[in-house]
This record gives C-alpha cells, structure tokens and sequence, in this order.
C-alpha cells in the first residue's frame, strides 16, 4: 500500500461569513502538488474570501486549510513561510525602488545575507523580464510593470504554494505569455500555483485544472472538459456550408437523433449537436453518403464565459 | 525557475532593531540623502539659533557667568527636541501606518514570517527614524550646554530617560491610531489630538486628585530636573519649591518622579505594544483580551488610589491645595463642595475607563453570531469564555464592581480625612455607586453587545450628550430653571457618577436648588437606567439563546 502524497492544498468544509451573509459556504477542495489550479467565479462567489484564508490574512468561521501539510490556523508562522502571495490589483510602496522593495522582503524572508539577497533578487527580476527596471522608483512603473514586480516578490523565497489573485490583470499579451510561461515552469519544479482570473479563457489555457464557485459554494471542479461536463454543458452547434442542396441536407439531418434546433441560412445549415464526438463523426460520414457536397463544416462549443454567464445568471434567478 | 526548497530559518529577534527588515526598509526610504539633508540643515539651523541666541541674551544682556549662560540655552532646546519626537515623529507614526494600508502594502508585511512583536517594534522605531536623527542633531547643542553649565548627570540623565519614555507612549499612540483609524488624514489629526490632550487636557485631572494621569506626560518629570538646568539665581528658588514635594507617594512608598513616570507610562506602553500585536497576529482581533482589558482596568484603579489616598491629609490632593502652599500663611482648608467635584470625576472617569475597556472587549452581533458557527462546528455547546466572539458581559460586570471599589474607596478617603471632621461614608455608599457603574457601565456594554455600536452612538447623542447640553444652557440661563437643568441632565448616564457624591454623602456645599433636585433626579435616574439595564440584559440574553439555538440547530456543513 502506497501512501497517499499530501496535497498542496486541502481544505475542508471551510465557511466564512460576515454577519448573516455566507460569503464562503462548505468549500471542500484538494489541489494536487505542481499543479496551476483556477479558480473561477463570478464577482462575489467567494474567491477573494477563500484568498484570504488562504493566506492567513482572514480566519474563517471554521474550517480546516492545510498547505503542504501544515495547518495555517494553527501554524500561521511556518504556513505564511510557504505562501507566495499576490492580491489583485498588487500595490507597491511608492518611496522604494525597485530593487529596494524586492531585497525588503528577501530580507524579512531570511534569505540570507546581502550577496545572497542582491542575487536573488537579480534571479527574480530576470524572471519576470524587469532587470533594467532595478533602480526605478516603484511609484514611476506602468501597471503592467508593477504587476511583474509584485510577482517577483511573490518568488523571492520560492514559495512552496502560491497564491495570484487575478495576477494576468493589467498585463499586455506579451507578458501575459511570459506569465503563463513562467507559472508553467513553477508548476514543472513542483511548486502549486492557485490562481483567480477573470480571463476565463486565459485561465482555461493556463491551468492544469480549475474550479467553479458561485455565491460561496462549490459548482465544479476537475480539468476543464470535466468542469464543463460537470456544469452540464457538452453542447455544441454545428454549421454545415453546402455547396448545393442545403435544404436535402436539412432534410436528412432532421431525422437524426441528437439534431436540434436546425436552420437553414443561404448555403448554411445550423443545428444543435448534443451527442457524442464519435456520433458527431457518423453525422459527417452520413452526410456525405447522402451525396451532398460539403464546403466546410464548423463546430462551436460554449465558450467557459458562455457557461459561467449562464451558471451565475441561473443562480442569481434561484 | 528555481523551485528549490527553502526551509531558511527566518529568526527575526524583536529586540534585534538594526536588523530588523521592516526598520531597514524605513531607514532606506526616510534616510535618502536629499530629504534628510534638509530636515538635518533645518534642525541645525533652529536649534543653533536657539542655542546662541539665549547664550548670547544670557551672557551679554543679562550679564550672568559662562556656566549659567550656557544652561540657559537647555530648556528652548529641550522644547525643541520634545516638540521632534513627541509631534513630528508621532503624526509621521500615525500618518505612516495608515499610508502602508491605504495603498495595500501592509498585507505584504501581515504575510512576511516575522513574530508580531517584530514588526511592531519595526514600526515604531522606523517609521519615525528621520525624527530620531533630527533629535540627535540637536545633541550637540544640548551637550555642549551640559558640559559647559556643568550640569550634574543626575539631572539631565531622568530627564531624556523621561523624554524616551514619553517618546515611545506618543508614537504607539500613534501607531495604534494608525493601525484602528481607517482614514489617513483622521488617524493624523487624532494621533496629534490624543497626544495635546495628554499634554493639556489629562494632565489636569491632577488638580482634581487623579494625580496618576500626570505621569503620562513628561513634566514632573521636566519639573523635578528643570532646577539643575537653569541658571544659579532662578535654580535656588525652584529648589525651594521642589523640595516641598520630593518625591511621589506610592501608598506607603515612596517613590522619584522618574521611577513613577517609567511605572505609569511602562503600564500604558506594554497594553499598547499587546494590543498592536493581536492586530499584527489577526486583523480582525479584538484590541485587547477580556483577561487583559480587566487588569488594566483594575492596574489603573490601583494607580489612581495608591498616588491620591497618600496625599489627602496633607491637603495636596485638593485643588485648595496648591493655593495654599504657594500662598504661605494663607490657610485654605478644602471644602465639602471640593470633595464633591473630585469623587464625581473621579467616578466620572471611572465611567469613562469602563466604557472604552467594556467597548474592546465587546463582540459586535457579527461576530457573536461566527464564534456560535465556529462552536457548532466544534461540537461544543458554548463560546470559550476568553475568545473574542464570546460575551463581554461578565468582565464588564467584574470591572464595574471594581470601579464601585475604587470609587468607594477613594471617597473614602476624602471623607474620612481630617478635613472633614466626624463625617463617614457608610458602606452603603458602595452599592450605591456599584449600581452606578452597573446601570450606566454594563447598560452601555448590553445595548452594544445586543444591537450593535451604531445604537450605542445614536444613544451616546441623544441620551448621552443632548441632555447635558441643554441642561447645561438651562442652568446657565437662569437660577430658578437649575433644578430643570438638573434633572435634565441627569438623563445622562454620565451624570450619575457626578451626582452620586452629592446624593450619598452629607457634605453640603451646593446651591440650595441644586442641593434639593440633585439627589431626587440622580435616584429616579439612576432607578430607571437600572430597569433599562435590567430589560437590556434579559433582551440580551433572550436574544442570545435565540442566536445559540438557531446556529447550534442548524445542519453542520462537512460531518459525515
């Protein structure tokens, strides 16, 4: 019998309220080690109130929260030793330089002495692509530059767990790439990174896996075909574009099972697909044994904003 | 990317300042050449122009020796140095915490691994670091003028040992306004608020026998050593004056103006750095522990009586007192009406201490209603009486009494003295004014802890100020409306501990119209502030049980 590894993050049946309102309710989540795992929401589902147990920064009603093992209600110290943090919309002191910042916290880290804080605090700069940024005040970066700034503190003392509140905000393509990268290569080292975004289909690129939480609660959670499954939304629509004889393709794809919703509009015909991706295969054979000549054929799925938009506007009808 | 485990022990020693990080990082940003430089210019320049120019008045103008010249120069300086560290270091404390969580940062020092205490002691000495070398460019000044006015060590040394205390009482004023006032500008204007009123306002209890909260400022100090820095023909006659009072009465100790000073403000200093660190632990603690909170009530109840009770039959501790020892062969002997004024605010400030501490201590509705949650989820049938979320109900009702005691004793022992010849406080004195703090102290506590501050402000308006307020105007107006006003203001719970004195004891002293409705408006107020209280209570706990039954009832989320 093998043992079971522990997770970078276990939390269980955590709650947090404020007065009478339940801003987290029954969270119980696991998050496997070197994972990048998202957690997506709507405004007010609970995600910066899960943030904020997280990192010690707020007790919970009652719940349990273990970080690699170490329980951080009861050992905030050692739990605040493994947590990189970085809150959303991430400020930086404006009397500080850049480096000034970063070497503050490498000292309040313990990361040894000046050569080895000032070489650290080089390896973390070129990480996030600021090195010539090193002497510039804090208050005369760009948003998207204190951003990488603030990530780069979040790095210093190579935190076993860390914890990006929509941390792609306010970047341009490039960096968000070199983000993406940059997680993506913690993740391979075996650091954990739990992350928030509200670039849902950014974060759907970025994670291993993520989860869903509405008004407190839990809706989903797995990898992202899972989570949309999970969701009840394998739906598809499929667009047919004849070269001649749409309406006989309309015809024969009314009598199929799983067709719904068919139109025809000029050479298109759309429809509504819910079966599986082998039947969707049949479909397409069957098509063309009919004799009808395809010119293209298109699937569109949901998008994850599509499903989360419909998830919180079904909730906020319940 | 490196992801290589680091397991570095971060050993920050709170007492390890220098390297302390949060101190270094204050000593990069305050310290920068350009903006220390000017301060440093600054301060050199005023204080070598005061240090000159009283020399050159004294030595040229008044024609006094080189040593007394130069001792001239000691007190503008002092004032100088007190008016850097207890004003500019104490905004910059207050205006510096609030900044940090203004823009967000402090989160970022909530989650460094570094032991509260740490980053308090941080804090404090950082944020005002520029302050602290401003001080010492003015040093050089002072010690030439020591040197050179051959001004004993046993003089200057109490003196800047005071000033360092102090400095420390005004920045964790400062630092704790910082840290609970939300707003910068008004964690600024309050920190500079509290700090001119213990210089102006506190110290003048004093005159009314709470002797203790002069101590919290540096003047005795200032004034046991002031002799030794002036010049010879002013010293002789301070001397004479100091000698009167050579030393501070402790109960049966004596003790020096300095030991009691670092006593008194070492009590205030170690409740702040407790209830800085449990913001530090938990933002969302309570400011102190029901356990604390009680102590320092009952520490300041000590402090209060062991420095009054000991001067009383010397007279002292009356505001007639200092005419009389000023004005030799002048005998005023305190009266009745004294004696009533100083028990009142004696009670009055007892009051006072009770609220606050009872408000630290209270758990808003919110919070009751997590900490039942927290319960439920532990299987357990209560609150833990010490947590933050349980009641403040029983430590407020153990501070009350404890104030009745104190209050009791310290009329007492006005009464009883050889002041007033033959008059006794009987011991029903002290249920009276147990039923005082009950009603007013643990009411106030009840309503907050049952609706919330926001009733206990529109209470402290409406039944708290208003009444005072037009009573007040009422008895200003005319004589035959003062026994309106009287029972106008004794609406006011806050009237009850001044009106108590002059109901319970037969000192006489008062205006007959004051005399007559004084004690028919505090009984039939202080009778219905009970019953409000009474009600309060029950609503309280009706209300609680309420809560209890309905979190305990519900589902618990995560058992199997």
């Amino acid at each position: 019998m093998t043992a079971t590894p522990t997770p970078a993050i276990d939390i269980r049946s955590l709650r947090v309220d404020y007065g009478e309102f339940v801003a987290v309710d029954d969270l119980t989540l696991t998050v496997p080690r070197g994972e990048v795992f998202g957690l997506v929401g709507p405004n007010g589902a609970g995600k910066t109130s899960t943030f904020r147990v997280l990192t010690t920064l707020m007790e919970p009603t009652y719940g349990e929260v273990n970080l690699d093992g170490v329980d951080i209600l009861e050992d905030i110290e050692e739990a605040r030793r493994i947590i990189g943090y970085m809150p959303d919309l991430a400020p930086v002191p404006g009397d500080l330089r850049v480096w000034e910042f970063l070497d503050f916290h490498a000292a309040a880290y313990g990361l040894g002495g000046r050569a080895q804080r000032r070489e650290r605090v080089a390896e973390c700069l070129e990480e996030v692509a600021l090195s010539a940024e090193r002497n510039h005040w804090c208050k005369a970066l760009s948003r998207g530059q204190t951003q990488r700034v603030v990530l780069a503190k979040t790095l210093l003392h190579r935190p076993r767990v860390l914890i990006l509140d929509e941390p792609a905000s306010g970047l341009d393509p490039l960096a968000r790439r070199d983000m993406r990268l940059a997680l993506n290569k913690l993740a391979a080292g075996g650091a954990t990174v739990f992350i928030s975004s509200h670039i849902l289909s950014e974060l759907a690129e970025m994670c291993t896996s993520l989860c869903v939480m509405n008004r407190g609660r839990l809706l989903a959670s797995g990898s992202v075909d899972a989570v949309r499954a999970q969701l009840g939304s394998t739906e598809r629509t499929l667009i047919v574009t004849a070269l001649a004889g749409p309406k006989e393709a309309a015809a024969w794809l009314g009598t199929q099972a799983a067709v719904q919703g068919l139109r025809v509009e000029g050479q298109q015909v759309m429809f509504g697909f819910d079966g599986t991706d082998g039947a969707q295969a049949d479909l397409i054979e069957g098509l063309l044994g009919q004799g009808i000549r395809l010119r293209a054929f298109e699937e569109r799925r949901a998008s994850f904003e599509d499903i989360l938009v419909e998830v919180a506007a079904n909730n906020r009808r319940a | 990317m490196s992801t290589e485990r680091s397991k570095a022990p971060v050993n920050h020693s709170a007492w390890n300042i220098f390297g302390n990080p949060i101190f270094r990082r204050y000593c990069r940003s305050r310290l920068r050449l350009r903006g220390l430089g000017v301060a440093l210019l600054i301060t050199v320049l005023i204080s070598g122009f005061v240090f000159f120019m009283f020399r050159s008045l004294s030595l040229y103008r008044g024609q006094l020796g080189v040593a007394d010249a130069e001792r001239a120069a000691l007190i503008p300086l002092f004032v100088l140095q007190a008016v850097i560290l207890f004003i500019l270091g104490t905004a910059q404390v207050a205006g510096g915490m609030t900044a940090e969580r203004d823009e967000g940062v402090i989160d970022y020092q909530r989650l460094v691994p570094m032991s509260p205490l740490a980053k308090v002691l941080g804090y404090l000495f950082g944020l005002p670091v520029r302050e602290y070398l401003m001080f010492f460019a003015t040093l050089p000044f002072t010690a030439w003028a020591l040197w050179q006015g051959q001004v004993p060590a046993s003089v200057w040394v109490p003196l800047y040992t005071a000033l360092f205390s102090s400095t420390l009482l005004y920045h964790l004023t400062g630092l704790l306004t910082g840290t609970v006032v939300r707003n910068r500008r008004w964690a600024f204007l309050a920190s500079i608020g509290l700090v001119f009123s213990l210089y102006t306002g506190v110290p003048q209890m004093a005159k009314f026998g709470l002797v203790f909260f002069k101590y919290l400022t540096i003047t005795p100090v200032f004034m046991e050593s002031r002799p030794g820095m002036l010049p010879d023909n002013i010293k002789a006659m301070l001397e004479t004056v100091a000698r009167l009072a050579p030393e501070v009465k402790f109960f049966n100790l004596g003790l020096s103006e300095l030991v009691f000073t670092l006593f008194s403000q070492g009590g205030l200093i170690l409740t702040f750095l407790v209830m800085l660190c449990r913001k530090w632990r938990r933002s969302e603690a309570n400011l102190l522990g029901k356990v604390w909170a009680t102590g320092f009530f009952v520490w300041i109840q000590v402090l209060l009586l062991g420095n009054a009770l000991p001067t009383v039959d010397s007279g002292e501790l009356f505001p007639s007192g200092g005419v009389r020892i000023f004005g030799r062969g002048v005998k005023m002997d305190p009266t009745g009406s004294e004696a009533l004024i100083m028990a009142g605010i004696y009670g009055v400030v007892t009051l006072g201490l009770l609220l606050v501490l009872g408000g630290l201590i209270t758990p808003t509705p919110e919070r009751q209603v997590s900490g039942w949650r927290r319960a439920r989820k532990r299987g357990e049938g209560s609150i833990g009486v010490l947590a933050d979320s349980a009641s403040g109900f029983w430590f407020v009702v153990v501070m009350a009494l404890a104030g009745a005691c104190g209050w009791f004793l310290f009329t007492r022992g006005l009464v009883e003295s050889r002041w007033f010849p033959g008059q006794l406080v009987p011991v029903q004195v002290l249920g009276i004014y147990a039923l005082v703090m009950l009603a007013a102290g643990v009411g106030v506590q009840v309503l907050m802890e049952f609706k919330g501050g926001r009733s206990v402000g529109m209470a402290a308006i409406f039944l708290g100020a208003v009444p005072l307020m037009v009573g007040a105007v009422l008895g200003a107006s005319s004589d035959r409306l003062l026994a309106m006003a009287a029972w106008l203001i004794g609406i006011s719970p806050l009237s009850l501990p001044l009106y108590a004195p002059a109901s319970v004891l037969g000192l006489g002293g008062l205006p007959d119209a004051i005399a007559l409705a004084v004690p028919r408006a505090f009984y039939f107020w202080l009778v219905s502030c009970a019953v409000t209280t009474v009600w309060l209570v029950s609503r309280l706990r009706a209300a609680r049980k309420a809560m209890a039954r309905k979190i305990l009832a519900e589902p618990v989320s995560g058992k199997e």
